[in-house]
């Protein structure tokens, strides 16, 4: 019974969403509504999980004094102190949440992604050797790219914007849509074998 | 013999200099430009062009509005935050009605940050000229996209203050994706294609995507097929939008008091310089942190030909 209710259900609803996605009838616009309703009423309590197993996770790690559960101190903290910001006092401008955000999580996120500008810079220049022919036309295509990017590469010459636009629209939509074929080929197949019930893994345990 | 030696010992340094210098050079190329800006030219894109002239075909039409989907948290906002201003500033300047809406808790203050920012120099009021529908749970992405193809107001049901979305005044002659007819994206990933798929496929709704560079490639399939009606390409969309809106948008004159329409000649020809005061600093941020891209991208570029000098010469040697 613990794995065919959930077969069941996802059967029935894959099929009753196959079936709402190609007939537009009022059966299946209340349907949709239905769901809507229900999605709506069951979402909060993913929140309610979320919060929960990071309290049991951390906790946890304080309690046993894993090695770095100061930075669980700090996680658990931020959590609690963060929420009680906005509940307190709102989200609006001016409030201490926003405030939180403004000097705090926003510089510290944008350092974090602004790491990256350096790891490519070093990668690319151990990586871009043209020790071979395919070597080579990736070494150009992203000489070329690169400067098309940048306004510096239309005033030395016209032609590069345009040789980097045509590099993106030629060349990488090839490949970029070849793969999305096979992603969508299997995607189709999988969920195909998930409605039929001939696909079972995600039911967790042996077969 | 040992001159030889000393040279074939440079060219190998030239191809592996310690990160650590290369770091510095990355680092001094972007806080220069940036703390020092000077005028460079911003070429504008047909990808650019093609959502700026959606949005201003919607200005001063009651019945018309667009959406704007912020899908991301504030590790992209360099890229993308330029963007979301420019946009709400060139809908405050054209009197364009803008929902706002986030599908990510890190997302809701920065849609406030977005609108804040951009409202300052407007007589704007909530509710009338734009509504942020706040946060909404990823959840519950799909049963939005797809509701408000029927009704905006019963799909979102409540903005971010709490109030109920169909009392709005800004909701008069907006129901569906046939008024609310553009979705703009902003993501560091391909969350555009999820509009594509459910906005743009069952209801028809024009969707355009605001994404950091290196997600431009994922996006280019779809800005080809026509299924993305225009794509901001990362901080260089940013500053030709920024341009764009300067140039046309918050042009004023005798006969155009309240902006002039588009002309592809006239964004040729027109230069905005971007030291002096003449443009706040918040609408041309985009265009001065082009200019560190531009010099960083000239030392990659550089570093790349060292270490490809220093490769070539020392196999040569070695044969």
């Amino acid at each position: 019974m613990k794995r065919q209710i959930p077969l069941i259900i996802i059967i029935t609803l894959g099929f009753m969403f196959v079936a709402h996605s190609f007939i537009p009838h009022k059966i299946s616009t209340d349907f949709f509504d239905w769901y809507q309703d229900w999605v709506k009423a069951v979402s909060p309590f993913a929140v309610s999980l979320g919060i929960m197993s990071l309290f049991m996770v951390h906790g946890t790690k304080i309690k046993r004094k894993i090695s770095n559960w100061q930075y669980s101190v700090i996680t658990l903290a931020g959590l609690v102190f963060t929420a009680f910001a906005g509940f307190m006092w709102g989200t609006q401008s001016g409030t201490p949440y926003m405030w939180l955000f403004e000097n705090v999580q926003m510089p510290m996120s944008a350092t974090m992604f602004a790491l990256l500008a350096f790891y490519i810079a070093s990668a690319a220049y151990k990586a871009f050797r043209a020790r071979s022919a395919e070597a080579t036309v990736l070494l150009i295509a992203a000489i070329i790219v690169m400067l098309g990017q940048v306004p510096l590469g239309a005033m030395i010459s016209k032609w590069i914007p345009e040789s980097s636009t045509w590099i993106l629209n030629v060349p990488n939509l090839a490949a970029k849509r070849a793969i999305m074929i096979g992603v969508g080929l299997g995607m189709t197949a999988t969920s195909l074998k998930i409605l039929l019930g001939i696909e079972r893994t995600y039911l967790g345990g042996g077969d | 013999m040992n001159k030889n030696k000393n040279v074939i010992k440079l060219f190998d340094r030239m191809q592996n200099i310690d990160r650590r210098y290369i770091y510095i050079v990355v680092a001094l190329s972007i806080i220069i430009p940036l703390l020092i800006p000077f005028n460079s030219r911003t070429y504008v894109t047909k990808p650019t062009e093609d959502i700026y002239k959606k949005i201003d075909s919607f200005a001063g039409d009651e019945t018309k509005a667009i959406l704007m989907s912020f899908t991301h948290d504030a590790s992209t906002m360099p890229e993308l935050f330029p963007m979301e201003v420019s946009v709400l500033r060139h809908c405050f300047e054209r009197n364009i009605k803008v929902f706002t809406i986030c599908w990510l808790p890190a997302a809701a203050p920065l849609v406030d940050y977005a609108l804040n920012t951009a409202k300052e120099d407007f007589d704007v009021q909530s509710g009338v000229d734009y509504c942020n529908f706040g946060y909404k749970p990823y959840v519950l992405r799909l049963p939005i996209m797809l509701g408000m193809g029927d009704d905006i107001s019963k799909a979102v049901e409540t903005d971010s203050q709490g109030r109920k979305v169909e009392n709005l005044e800004i909701m008069k002659n907006i129901k569906n994706y046939d008024d609310m007819n553009l979705v703009v994206d902003f993501a560091g990933s391909s969350s555009a294609i999820t509009w594509i798929t459910y906005a743009r496929a069952r209801f028809g709704a024009n969707i355009a995507a605001g994404v950091t560079a290196v997600m431009v490639a994922d996006n280019y399939p779809y800005l080809q097929t026509g299924q993305l009606m225009g794509i901001f390409r990362g901080l260089k969309g940013a500053a030709e939008y920024e341009k764009l809106v300067d140039v046309f948008a918050a042009y004023e004159s005798e006969d155009y008091p309240n902006g002039r329409p588009f002309s592809k000649e006239i964004i040729k020809e027109t230069r905005v310089p971007i030291t002096g005061d003449t443009v706040p600093y918040k609408y041309k941020k985009a265009r001065i942190g082009m200019n560190a891209q531009s010099i960083a991208h000239i030392m990659m570029i550089f570093f790349i030909l060292l270490g490809n000098i220093g490769y070539f010469i020392t196999r040569k040697k070695e044969l």
